[in-house]
């Protein structure tokens, strides 16, 4: 965000959630020394867990004033307790923008991603850039970019793409770049930071940070006002609606309609402030990697979650540079390609828009969206109202993610093994067929071949992408393409053939590359299919 | 706010009385210019509401556009059959902000869609409710007195529904669950058949009872798998329906089930009622519901093989009669 946007922007958010907190307060809800109250216990709770990362000093003495002036002060002064509450929450958001980095690291983005994948130092990167291999072979860009850049002359845009890695930010800032779009604003979470890499490109690259283990209600509203002033800026922006990322290797099923409503908002106070760009367009995409970095984590955290064993993950391969090292040098060497699919744009209500930024009815009419605000010819609030366009807008960006998810030959080649192996011990629960799936179970490479023959035959007569060699429809070529990819990166093959015959080395991985095809309604079938 | 009815048969035209009784100008959209005509002339509407005088303030008109342009409330209460047919219509003419209440019981046959469904497929509105309950059209006319429930995930929906039909004769209970009170209307029709059945056979009122009792477990289990909350088939739109259904020798619905028990054929039925009767093409789509979920429902089986000819009513019957019992209300649980 430019200086003079940022002062603006902290002026504008900090009065608006002030003014809503007043308005309720006066309207009966929580008095402003509860919402106080509220937030110094949450925070309270965070320094609790000692995170590791945040001035925990700092911030222990700040709330500490606040905690104990709160008692003896007049309404004025909590008044006033509550602004620095705000302001610290927005500086902390905000972070620090320096525009003359920005100007030289945005000149070295095509080397630095490439460079970032490759685990190297930003030194190197800006001293000797030439010597890199370039991400553009890796990352293959599908969808209509012309019609987004169109979008972007009438009103913002927000990106909502589907969450697997840590990389995805990355990936979709390269992907804008080479598409010839703007960067854009998003929320990176504060323990990418830690990274050090990552770090200075984050912070100098729009990126504004959000501390997940910031609870308070306070913080939320600060956060959601900020991504709303930032669109009415006319900041194009990067949203992940599906929260963290998918921990099961699953295409997200469900989505937190927190950040996402902001779109609704921005919209709204752009129709009241009568601007002549109040468009926001929403953008689903899909982030398709053969090999997800952080897999290995990712599974693992959900089955223990499946245990009721929840934990934020502050470490993993991410924040490992010999594992990037090891992960785009698989890419690199089989010439895998990351893809990314920029579906079909929305309006905040979920209509599709058409080539000239219109809204279009489900029928294909035009439509002004904008009368979905109006009621007796007049722009009126209604959050219940609101809330439930927000959830229509989640459903259709799901539509849209399966939809413009492309399914690699690794996950069909996973779904056929895994339901193949599952079918044989129905009778086991999942957490017990997962653990004792050892290499010793076996299946023939025919019959795997023969099961992804079926499951592609059913996929082709859906609406789905399919990776050029799963289109083929060619078991034995997606099986070997499988066996290819799935051997590199991970510790460990994740299967293997030994012989005629396929065995798992990794069972949680093979579940987690599996679960990409979970919501496609494809198990059930092939179960009976493997009973009879 | 301008107030308007689309659908000029018998529950159409309540409807809009409701409206004119609640103390606001209506406009009721028909399809045939005659109709307009006797309406506006005659105030009747002989075909569907004999003997019934419509007052002034409601107005007929055979021209969709003309109707919705402006309107702050639509109620759209048109036969599952022509349903698609009109929603497309009018999505020519909607406009984003106007709001739809759809009074329909009834699966589009095939797709086997809900009609809100029908309408977000068809046009740009959103904020859409479904009006249900129970609610036998000659009696709300003659100005008896009764309630029905308005389902909206928005409450200015219900608010407006509110505003638009109550009056000192009618009560309006406002949902959020859309699917559940669409599916709690339109399933009960089948059990109303069988409810039709079981009083032309003289089998009792035990027997009766037990239709009807088992037939609630049954749609209510169907309508849980297809997304409704189960306490919706508790309510007005639920329970109250399905009594007043089963009750009732006015119900479309349970004279089918007469008609049948009395060995009338389903064309001899439906050109005596001269009206749709939702329940015949609604246990079609149950029965291909059913299989497709592999949902067990044997009354609502049988009813539709009977519909069918497959079965006469009383090998109907025993056959229901000569299953083993099972659970009594699955949602308390118990091993039976």
């Amino acid at each position: 965000m430019r200086r003079e946007d940022r002062i603006k922007a902290r002026s504008e958010v900090i009065g608006r959630v002030f003014n809503q907190i007043s308005a309720a307060s006066e309207g009966g809800g929580a008095p402003i020394s509860e919402v106080i109250n509220e937030t110094l216990y949450h925070e309270r709770e965070r320094l609790r867990q000692r995170p590791s990362y945040g001035d925990l000093e700092a911030d222990g003495a700040f709330y500490g004033q606040i905690s104990k002036a709160l008692p003896k002060a007049s309404e004025t002064a909590r008044q006033d307790l509550l602004r620095r509450l705000l302001t610290r929450y927005f500086d902390e958001i905000a972070g620090h923008f320096n525009p003359r980095i920005f100007k030289a690291t945005t000149r070295a983005i095509p080397v630095a991603l490439s460079g970032l994948l490759n685990g190297l130092s930003p030194k190197r990167l800006i001293t000797r850039p030439g010597e890199i291999p370039r991400i553009d072979q890796q990352l293959q860009i599908e969808g209509d970019v012309g019609h987004i850049a169109r979008l972007h002359a009438r009103g913002v845009v927000v990106y909502a793409p589907t969450h697997s890695s840590n990389l995805d930010s990355i990936i979709m800032g390269y992907a804008l770049h080479a598409s010839g779009l703007p960067p854009v604003s998003y929320g990176a979470g504060l323990n990418l930071f830690s990274n050090p890499l990552m770090g200075f490109f984050m912070s100098h690259l729009g990126a504004y940070t959000v501390d997940r283990l910031k609870t308070a209600p306070l913080y939320k509203a600060v956060l959601k006002g900020y991504a709303t002033i930032s669109m009415e800026l006319g900041y194009d922006n990067l949203f992940f609606p599906g929260g963290t990322r998918s921990r099961s290797g699953v295409v997200e099923g469900q989505l937190k309609r927190g950040l996402l409503g902001a779109t609704l908002r921005a919209y709204h106070n752009q129709l009241k402030a009568g601007s002549a760009r109040p468009q926001v367009y929403v953008v689903p995409c899909t982030l398709n990697y053969p090999l997800v970095l952080e897999a290995a984590t990712l599974i693992d955290d959900h089955l223990r979650r499946a245990a009721k064993a929840r934990y934020i993950i502050v470490d993993d391969e991410f924040s490992r540079l010999r594992r990037w090292w090891d992960f785009s040098k698989g890419l690199f060497e089989l010439d895998q390609r990351i893809r990314v699919v920029f579906g079909a744009p929305l309006d905040v209500f979920g209509d599709p828009i058409n080539a000239d930024g219109e809204a279009l009815d489900p029928r294909g009419r035009i439509i002004d969206p904008a009368r979905y605000l109006y009621r007796d010819g007049a722009l009126v609030e209604d959050p219940a109202r609101d809330a439930e366009y927000t959830r229509v807008l989640g459903e259709r960006i799901l539509s849209a993610w399966q939809r413009d998810t492309v399914i690699l030959a690794n996950h069909v080649a996973a779904f056929a093994l895994f339901e193949r192996l599952r079918a044989m011990q129905p009778q086991k629960d999942l957490y017990r067929f997962l653990r004792e799936l050892s290499p010793a179970l076996s299946l023939p490479i025919q019959e795997v071949e023969v099961a992804i023959d079926g499951l592609v035959e059913r996929l082709k007569g859906r609406d789905v992408r399919l990776e050029p060699i799963v289109a083929s429809g060619d078991g034995a070529a997606i099986l070997r393409a499988a066996l290819a990819s799935l051997s590199t990166y991970h510790t460990r093959a994740v299967i293997a053939r030994r012989g005629v015959r396929l065995h798992v080395n990794d069972a949680n991985l093979l579940f987690y590359y599996r679960n990409r095809l979970d919501r496609y309604g494809l198990s059930e079938p092939l179960v009976r299919g493997a009973r009879r | 706010m301008k107030i308007t009815v689309l659908g000029g048969g018998n529950w159409g035209t309540t409807v809009a009385l409701s409206v004119a009784r609640a103390g606001h100008p209506v406009t009721l959209w028909v399809r045939r210019a005659d109709q307009r005509d006797e309406i506006n002339q005659a105030r009747t509407n002989q075909r569907y509401l004999p003997d019934i005088t419509l007052p002034a303030g409601l107005t007929a008109t055979d021209d969709l556009g003309g109707a919705v342009e402006g309107a702050g409330l639509i109620l759209f209460i048109i036969p599952s059959k022509a349903f698609r047919r009109v929603a497309q219509a009018l999505g020519a003419h909607l406009s984003p902000e106007q709001l739809i209440i759809h009074g329909t019981k009834g699966f589009e046959p095939v797709t086997h869609l809900r009609m809100s469904q029908i309408l977000e497929e068809e046009t740009c509105a959103r904020q859409l409710g479904v009006l249900s309950g129970p609610n036998i059209a000659w009696e709300m006319a003659s100005g008896l007195p009764a309630g029905a429930t308005v389902a909206s995930r928005f409450p200015e929906v219900i608010r407006r529904a509110r505003a638009a039909l109550e009056h000192d004769q009618l009560q309006i209970y406002g949902n959020r669950d859309v699917v559940g009170v669409e599916l709690a209307g339109a399933l009960k029709n089948v059990v109303a058949i069988a409810a039709g059945m079981a009083e032309a056979m003289a089998v009792g009122q035990n027997a009766k009872a037990l239709l009807i009792t088992r037939g609630m477990a049954e749609i209510t289990r169907l309508g849980v798998a297809l997304g409704a909350a189960p306490g919706t088939f508790t309510g007005v739109a639920g329970v109250g329906d399905l009594i007043v259904t089963c009750a009732s020798s006015r119900s479309r619905n349970f004279r089918v089930g007469d008609g049948l028990a009395k060995g009338e054929g389903l064309d001899e039925i439906t050109a005596r009622l001269g009206q749709t009767a939702e329940g015949i093409n609604t246990a079609r789509v149950v029965a291909e519901l059913l299989r497709e979920r592999q949902i067990r429902a044997p009354l609502l089986r049988t009813i539709h093989q009977v519909i069918e000819g497959a079965f006469s009513p009383e090998e109907g019957l025993r056959y229901l009669m000569s299953l083993e019992g099972s659970e009594d209300v699955e949602f308390v649980g118990g091993d039976f």
